[in-house]
């Protein structure tokens, strides 16, 4: 007559290492570990302090890639160069002529500012730091740069760079950080037009894009319109590009449309960056 | 039960560092050719599924919590969130085998496919309790990659071992 076995000696293993009592324990023990690092950020903390012991970890994992990037560099051919060098003397002499009437732009809007009196400081300061490591962690976005808490980098700094809004800084360790791009998920920047008529919020998707999900149907956008940043929230400096409307689609709702905005600068595609001081710093 | 001996111990205490060494280089770098590089498998809950079913390194519960806090520190978002998805899927382990008598190929993919949805739901549950934002699209397409990763690893220790 087969046994029937009591609650007690229930084991999870078949090596019968351990009672049905250590599942709860450690099923208890894990919720808690959450629930507290959730509230008071420890992983954060912890990472900090250990980043001594995972930044060479990291260096040696991206250590591939960075010598297959950097030989494709030293390889690339005369011609290839020769062509860079046009073309950047192309961009150089159009610069120049861009920066005269940008000169010219600047003093009237000090002129009409003053006039106005309004008190804003335009200029951005920051620190220039160079992107070390992938822009992927085990699923997620993330960029890594080469300067930390030793170089006065603060979470939350707007990250930008010469084409535009890269992201902000969620985590820093004392010679490197971590931003987060603004196309991630969950990513909120206040923008407007560069028309000046629409104030919105775009939504990072993920997917290397921007999102608008409910973009009033009666307001005039079309493919190519410009977002730029609005200031409103006191993080990122005014007017700094984030990207441009790609795809205009329908909702279900006819007031609204779904709007996807490719944004400027792509992780892939800059190494140089800003970090902008906050304004209170 | 067939006790393992000393030398069997190493080579799988040997075998299974370096699984989690390659996991950690693996889960820092994209599929190669892949647009969106954060389209990948995760390489941790694979291996962890695929030493579980084969019984390897003998890994208890404890243990098992120790290895969740390790990956935590290095790739997690929020600690003590990998523990909670190993007892899981430890759990979902200890609940079919009690009820099926896992035999055949088929069934073994049947168990590393539920195990696998187990984990995803424990990962996307504890994620969205805590604010951690997951794409459906992304995990959708990591579940697939990772029961695939899990069957590959599956094939592989299973010739070695």
């Amino acid at each position: 007559m087969a046994q029937k076995s009591s609650r007690s000696n229930l084991k999870l293993f078949h090596r019968g290492a351990f009672s049905l009592s250590s599942f709860y324990l450690l099923f208890i023990v894990s919720l808690i570990i959450m629930g507290v690092d959730f509230r008071h950020q420890f992983l954060k903390k912890i990472k900090s302090e250990i980043s001594i012991l995972t930044s060479p970890v990291a260096y040696l994992i991206n250590l591939p890639t960075n010598i297959f990037n950097n030989s494709k560099i030293i390889f690339a051919t005369q011609t290839s160069l020769t062509e860079k060098i046009k073309t950047l003397e192309q961009t150089n002499y159009s610069l120049s002529i861009q920066i005269q009437e940008n000169e010219l732009i600047k003093s009237e809007n000090k002129i009409l500012r003053n006039t106005l009196k309004i008190r804003r400081d335009f200029r951005i300061k920051g620190v220039i730091a160079e992107i070390i490591l992938p822009t992927v962690k085990n699923g997620y976005s993330i960029i890594t740069i080469n300067k930390g808490l030793k170089h006065n980098i603060k979470d939350g700094s707007a990250v930008i760079n010469n084409t535009g809004l890269v992201g902000q800084i969620t985590n820093t360790f004392a010679n490197f950080s971590e931003v987060r791009p603004i196309t991630a998920e969950a990513y909120a920047v206040p923008a407007i037009m560069s028309n000046g008529r629409e104030n919105v919020i775009l939504y990072g998707n993920g997917n290397g894009e921007l999102e608008i999900p409910l973009f009033p149907a009666s307001s005039s956008i079309k493919i190519n319109d410009t977002f730029m940043t609005s200031g409103v929230d006191d993080l990122y400096p005014k007017g700094l590009n984030i990207g441009k409307v790609t795809e205009i689609n329908r909702t279900k709702s006819p007031k609204f449309n779904f709007i996807v905005i490719t944004p400027f600068s792509q992780p892939a595609t800059f190494s140089q960056i800003t970090i902008v001081n906050k304004k209170n710093d | 039960m067939i006790k393992k001996t000393i030398t069997e111990q190493k080579r799988e205490r040997v075998s299974l560092i370096i699984l989690f060494l390659l996991a950690l280089v693996l889960s820092n770098l994209g599929i190669p050719g892949m647009a969106d590089s954060t389209i990948m498998p995760n390489y941790f809950i694979a291996l962890i599924i695929t030493l579980i079913l084969n019984r390897l390194g003998n890994l208890n519960l404890y243990k098992l919590v120790i290895f969740g806090l390790i990956i935590d520190l290095f790739v997690g978002q929020l600690l003590g969130q990998y523990g909670f998805i190993f007892i899981c899927i430890s759990l979902g382990d200890y609940i079919i085998k009690k009820a099926l008598f896992i035999k055949n190929e088929k069934q073994v993919i049947t168990l590393i496919s539920l195990l696998t949805l187990i984990s995803f739901i424990a990962l996307c549950g504890s994620s969205l309790s805590h604010g951690i934002f997951i794409s459906p699209k992304i995990i959708f397409l990591q579940t697939i990659l990772t029961f695939i990763l899990c069957l590959i690893l599956n094939f592989f220790i299973k010739k070695i071992f």
